[in-house]
């Protein structure tokens, strides 16, 4: 069957070519981008399509049937859009009489992608080509593959490879009988299997996979898997890989903020692992990470001795209080040494060297902000009432904010892990509530002067009243 | 005045004393009254609009900066064309001078000006926003709210005249 | 004033007299002159309630003045009637004053009309030929009502935007005529800016110039006919035309004068100890504030609104309530066509007990509606004080006081049984 279909194909051929060329002409004037949503119909002498297409010869069969690509995936694809082809990408010739099969074409073989550790590669051959990509995207990245074969993903893979060159190293000493060892690759994740493989959204899309929105999920296709995750470590020592992250991180502040708010600069996983280079930071680069944002934090915490301790410790940084993934909006009940507080974790039993001293600091900063809360919901009590009694109080109301504003200052000194600071930020808080207080209290004295006022304008009423009362007396009384 | 030659009668007195205190009541009433009705300096008012406590020759280092609008403190900054306007002396144009909510989008600290540097920034976090409010750099999720500004009066010494749409 | 007191001196009239002279002449005032020196008061037990209508009058006049100084800076607008009402509270010099005066005065007044129209019922006032002034006063009533309800939406607090709404709505259920009359009095479907125009409008221009209207026919009306005296004092004093009467310039005026500045007292502590409240800004779209509740006057039918079923007889219960109470307000209206004969008189003087008691406990658990003893409490103290408050009035061993007696017994009963509950349990 499939040799009758040759030979119908061979005898088509000129008559196709012929047609197929007359249609590039007119083809040629036509821009190579097209709309994302435009399903451009490809020419049907394209010779990769005759068979790979939905219509072509592959399609038939059930297991060469995931060979298949569709007009969809490839017209949406941003490569396609760009002017690229299917020989760009995989090599080759599209032209259909210079059709040569694939496993003879040295052009295609050189590209093939035989396992997932070929991709990086094939991406590469033209994304780690700067003078190329200037073309496309002047502006964009070439290192990709390079930080990939850093990451933990490239590097399981290049472990990969080695052991198997080495196993084909030991059979061929051997003598090579039999089967030579199979190179399987690992299952980690590869260039498409975030960014896809036909129908490569660019990452600015909102449907892209990798747009800040769903960069997470597609972490997660993988890293949420229970089954996937089994058996998985990393670090020295090592620890369980786990795949809780994006639960714990859908949850957190920065989960939040991202896909409940909308907010694309929250960080989701590679701005803290890394794009391409993902790696889970180390136990000295957490705060850094955290710091990209975080600055004054971060900078406070660099100056600290704990920032020593802990790395001395391999505890990290941040993320021993705030926890990794799931950072939840701090509050003030983690500082000190009461239930709840994250300082009584080191300094109740002096764990990792922590210091009773270090206890100490931490409660009087609690005991500081509790007092400064205090003065402001007092102050802010009074200004009410004041204003509930009708007096002019948008003055003192507005100060208070400088008040609020020292609360917030002093939270964020709390990790220069030093009383002297905090307590300086509080004081400032605490002038202004004590000023507020006092123009508070003026308010409500004027309100006191209100009475003074009733009390002296009744006394003419009273003595109307009691002139009028006289003087009705004085009447003579009606008769009639 | 009275010429009579009879004592003066209670009825009299009465009625004398008794007018006084009906005016002095009334005058008593009547004072509020006019102070009521008297219109007063515009103060910080539910403010759709005001003027800022300063002028615009007092930029870029005025005092009372952020002030009191509508019970939100406004910054007020100059642009960087309106900065070497206002150093060459030559008038200003709309645009040049600019007001923000200055409540900073991350944890609503007060923000403030930095015009040594040409941005507005946020001390609780380093929270940094450029001259048109975006936030730039740092914690603030979203770019500080924009007033209108209208400059009014002589020129070099304008007032300026914040408003917002309810 | 035309007195003896002030003598003329040997050099001719006084300045005052002068003056006086001069506009007498020129504005026709013997008129007025004579309409004062004719219009005389009777004397007779009772006589003190004809003070109440001189109050409402005055009262009134105070709302007029306030209002017209809160009107120079209020602002009807729903972005601003919040604020420039804070702004006449805080910034405005004695604006507080102004402010808290108009809202305590609207409260006097409608007590005062409420007193003045159980008195006249009382003492049967309506009686011929003053039918009109009876029907010119039970509009003035309901008028200065609606004056209260649409002054309550003017500050746009919480609070008088959510009782306005539910007032509206309570107006709305009336059948066939509800939902034009809901839409008619907001201005569109819900409460919004063109209510608080509509409102507004209503409280500033068309009440006042109606009630001018109303009030002037009213007053006419008591001038044409003078002040009614109750059958049984005119019986007492052996006929109408016995009993004694004083002239109402100066004699009553004054004691009315004494009236009006122990109200201006008042109001000014009032206003001084009692600060109106500002409230929080209206929010429509959050959901109603707990414990709205409209103004003290209509609190009653507010609170027994609420306790009727849903349905009543396959009516709607809301319905049934706002029916009932239309048809009672259409029967006090008509109540010198009911007051017919004996009987009928001892009727409705009989009726009127149990309807204070009602309307006095309702309010009362109204204002408290958590507190039902509270309110019982209140409610029979209230009413023992009314109670206490007539006997004077009453004849001596006549049933009317034997019938105060045993009702102020039963009060007496009640607050003690209820007070040792509240302490006991």
């Amino acid at each position: 069957m499939r040799s009758l279909l040759r030979i119908i194909l061979a005898a088509m051929l000129p008559l196709a070519t012929i047609s197929w060329a007359r249609a590039q002409q007119e083809e040629e004037t036509k821009p190579a981008a097209q709309g994302a949503n435009e399903v451009e119909p490809l020419p049907e002498e394209y010779s990769c399509m005759f068979c790979h297409g939905r219509e072509g010869t592959l399609a038939e069969s059930d297991d060469t049937k995931h060979l298949v690509v569709t007009e969809e995936d490839l017209t949406r694809d941003i490569h396609w859009q760009k002017g690229l082809r299917c020989h760009d990408c995989h090599g080759g010739n599209p032209v259909l009489d210079a059709y040569v099969d694939h496993r003879d074409d040295p052009d295609f073989l050189g590209r093939v992608i035989a396992s997932p550790a070929d991709i990086a590669k094939s991406c590469g051959h033209c994304h780690s080509d700067l003078v190329f990509m200037r073309r496309f995207a002047p502006s964009s990245r070439t290192d990709q593959e390079a930080e990939y074969r850093t990451s933990g993903h490239g590097q399981r893979l290049e472990t990969a490879r080695e052991e198997h060159a080495k196993a084909l190293e030991q059979f061929k000493e051997k003598g090579g009988e039999g089967e030579p060892p199979v190179f399987e690759a690992p299952h980690v994740a590869t260039c498409v299997s975030c960014h896809g493989r036909h129908g490569i959204l660019a990452v600015d899309d909102q449907n892209s996979p990798v747009y800040p929105t769903h960069v997470a999920e597609t972490c997660a296709t993988c890293h949420a898997d229970k089954d996937l995750m089994a058996g998985l470590a990393f670090g020295d020592p090592p620890r369980p890989l786990g795949h809780d992250q994006y639960a714990r991180w859908r949850e957190s502040v920065h989960g939040k903020a991202m896909l409940d708010k909308g907010d694309l600069s929250a960080p989701t996983c590679n701005d803290c692992h890394g794009n391409h280079g993902a790696m889970p930071p180390g136990v000295d680069s957490v705060a850094n990470a955290c710091g990209t944002c975080h600055g004054k934090v971060a900078k406070l915490f660099a100056e600290t001795a704990m920032k020593h301790k802990f790395e001395e410790q391999g505890l990290p940084g941040c993320a021993q209080c705030h926890g990794n993934h799931q950072t939840l909006t701090p509050t003030d009940e983690m500082l000190g040494m009461e239930k709840g507080g994250v300082c009584a974790e080191c300094h109740k039993n002096k764990q990792y060297g922590a210091t009773l001293a270090g206890a100490e600091t931490a409660r009087a900063m609690r005991s500081g902000l509790e007092r400064l809360k205090r003065e402001i919901s007092e102050a802010e009590d009074k200004v009410e009432e004041a204003e509930r009694l009708g007096m002019e109080v948008r003055g003192p109301r507005f100060d208070l904010r400088q008040a609020v504003d020292a609360l917030t200052n002093a939270r964020s000194m709390i990790h220069s892990f030093a009383a002297a600071p905090v307590e300086e930020a509080l004081n400032e808080g605490l002038r202004v509530t004590a000023e507020v207080n006092e123009r508070a209290a003026s308010a409500l004295a004027e309100h006191t002067s209100r009475r003074v006022w009733l009390a002296a304008s009744l006394v003419p009423i009273g003595i109307v009243i009691v002139l009028l009362l006289l003087y009705i007396r004085t009447l003579p009384i009606p008769t009639k | 005045m009275s010429e009579s030659f009879e004592p003066p009668s209670r009825r009299n007195w009465l009625l004398w004393s008794l007018n006084t205190g009906i005016a002095a009541t009334a005058a008593a009433v009547f004072y509020p009254v006019v102070r009521f009705l008297w219109p007063r300096p515009a103060t910080v008012s539910g403010a759709q609009e005001m003027a800022a406590p300063f002028r615009v020759n007092q930029l870029p280092n005025a005092e009372g900066n952020p002030f009191n609008f509508g019970g939100k403190p406004c910054l007020v900054v100059l642009s960087a064309d309106g900065a070497k306007r206002l150093a060459r002396g030559e008038p200003l144009r709309t645009d040049d001078v600019r007001a923000f909510n200055a409540i900073c989008s991350h944890v609503d600290c007060t923000v403030q000006y930095r015009p040594e540097k040409g941005d507005i920034f946020c001390n609780c976090h380093d929270g940094v926003y450029d001259l048109n409010g975006r936030n730039v750099s740092g914690p603030p999720p979203r770019p500080l709210e924009a007033y209108k500004v209208t400059l009014r009066g002589e020129p070099g010494q304008e007032e300026i005249i914040v408003s917002r749409s309810t | 004033m035309s007195h003896a007191a002030h003598e003329d001196t040997p050099q001719g009239p006084r300045l005052p007299q002068r003056a006086w002279a001069f506009l007498f002449e020129r504005l026709g005032l013997e008129v007025a002159q004579s309409l004062a020196a004719k219009k005389t008061v009777p004397i007779h037990r009772c006589a003190p309630f004809y003070f109440l209508g001189g109050m409402a009058l005055f009262l009134f006049g105070v709302q007029i003045v306030t209002g017209i100084l809160l009107s120079l800076y209020y602002k009807p607008s729903p972005d601003q009637a919040f604020e420039s009402v804070r702004a006449i509270m805080t910034e405005v010099e004695y604006g507080w004053l102004i402010r808290s005066v108009h809202s305590w005065s609207a409260n006097l007044l409608v007590g005062a009309l409420f007193l003045h129209l159980l008195t006249t019922y009382m003492m049967r006032a309506y009686r011929p030929p003053r039918e009109f002034t009876w029907f010119t006063g039970i509009a003035l009533l309901a008028l200065f009502m609606a004056f209260g309800f649409s002054g309550y939406l003017l500050p746009w607090n919480q609070l008088a935007f959510f009782a306005s709404a539910v007032g509206t709505k309570i107006a709305g259920s009336v059948p066939v005529v509800g939902e034009k009359l809901l839409l008619l009095a907001r201005g569109g479907e819900n409460v919004t800016g063109d209510t608080l125009a509509r409102f507004y409008a209503l409280h500033v221009v068309v009440f006042p110039l109606v009630t001018f209207a109303l009030l002037g026919v009213h007053l006419f009306l008591v001038q044409q006919h003078g002040m009614s005296i109750p059958d049984r004092e005119a019986r007492r004093h052996g006929g109408e035309e016995k009993v004694r009467s004083m002239p109402f310039v100066p004699h009553f005026l004054l004691r009315d004068m004494v009236g009006w500045y122990l109200a201006l007292g008042l109001l000014a502590a009032l206003a001084a100890l009692f600060p109106w409240e500002l409230g929080e800004k209206a929010e429509p779209f959050g959901s109603a504030p707990e414990g709205i509740k409209p103004e003290w006057y209509f609190l009653f039918m507010f609170q027994a609104l609420k306790q009727l079923p849903p349905h009543v007889l396959g009516i709607e219960g809301e319905v049934v309530g706002v029916l009932f109470f239309a048809a009672v307000g259409l029967a006090v209206l008509a109540i010198p066509f009911l007051d017919v004969g004996e009987r009928s008189r001892r009727v409705l003087n009989y009726c009127a007990v149990p309807w204070v008691a009602f309307i006095i406990v309702m309010t009362a658990w109204g204002w408290f509606p958590d507190h039902l003893r509270l309110s019982v409490l209140l409610g029979t103290g209230l009413s023992l004080g009314m109670l206490v408050l007539t006997f004077p009035f009453l004849d001596r061993g006549g049933p009317a006081r034997r019938l105060v007696n045993v009702l102020g017994a039963v009060a007496v009963f009640i607050f003690i049984a209820v007070t040792a509950w509240e302490l006991l349990v």
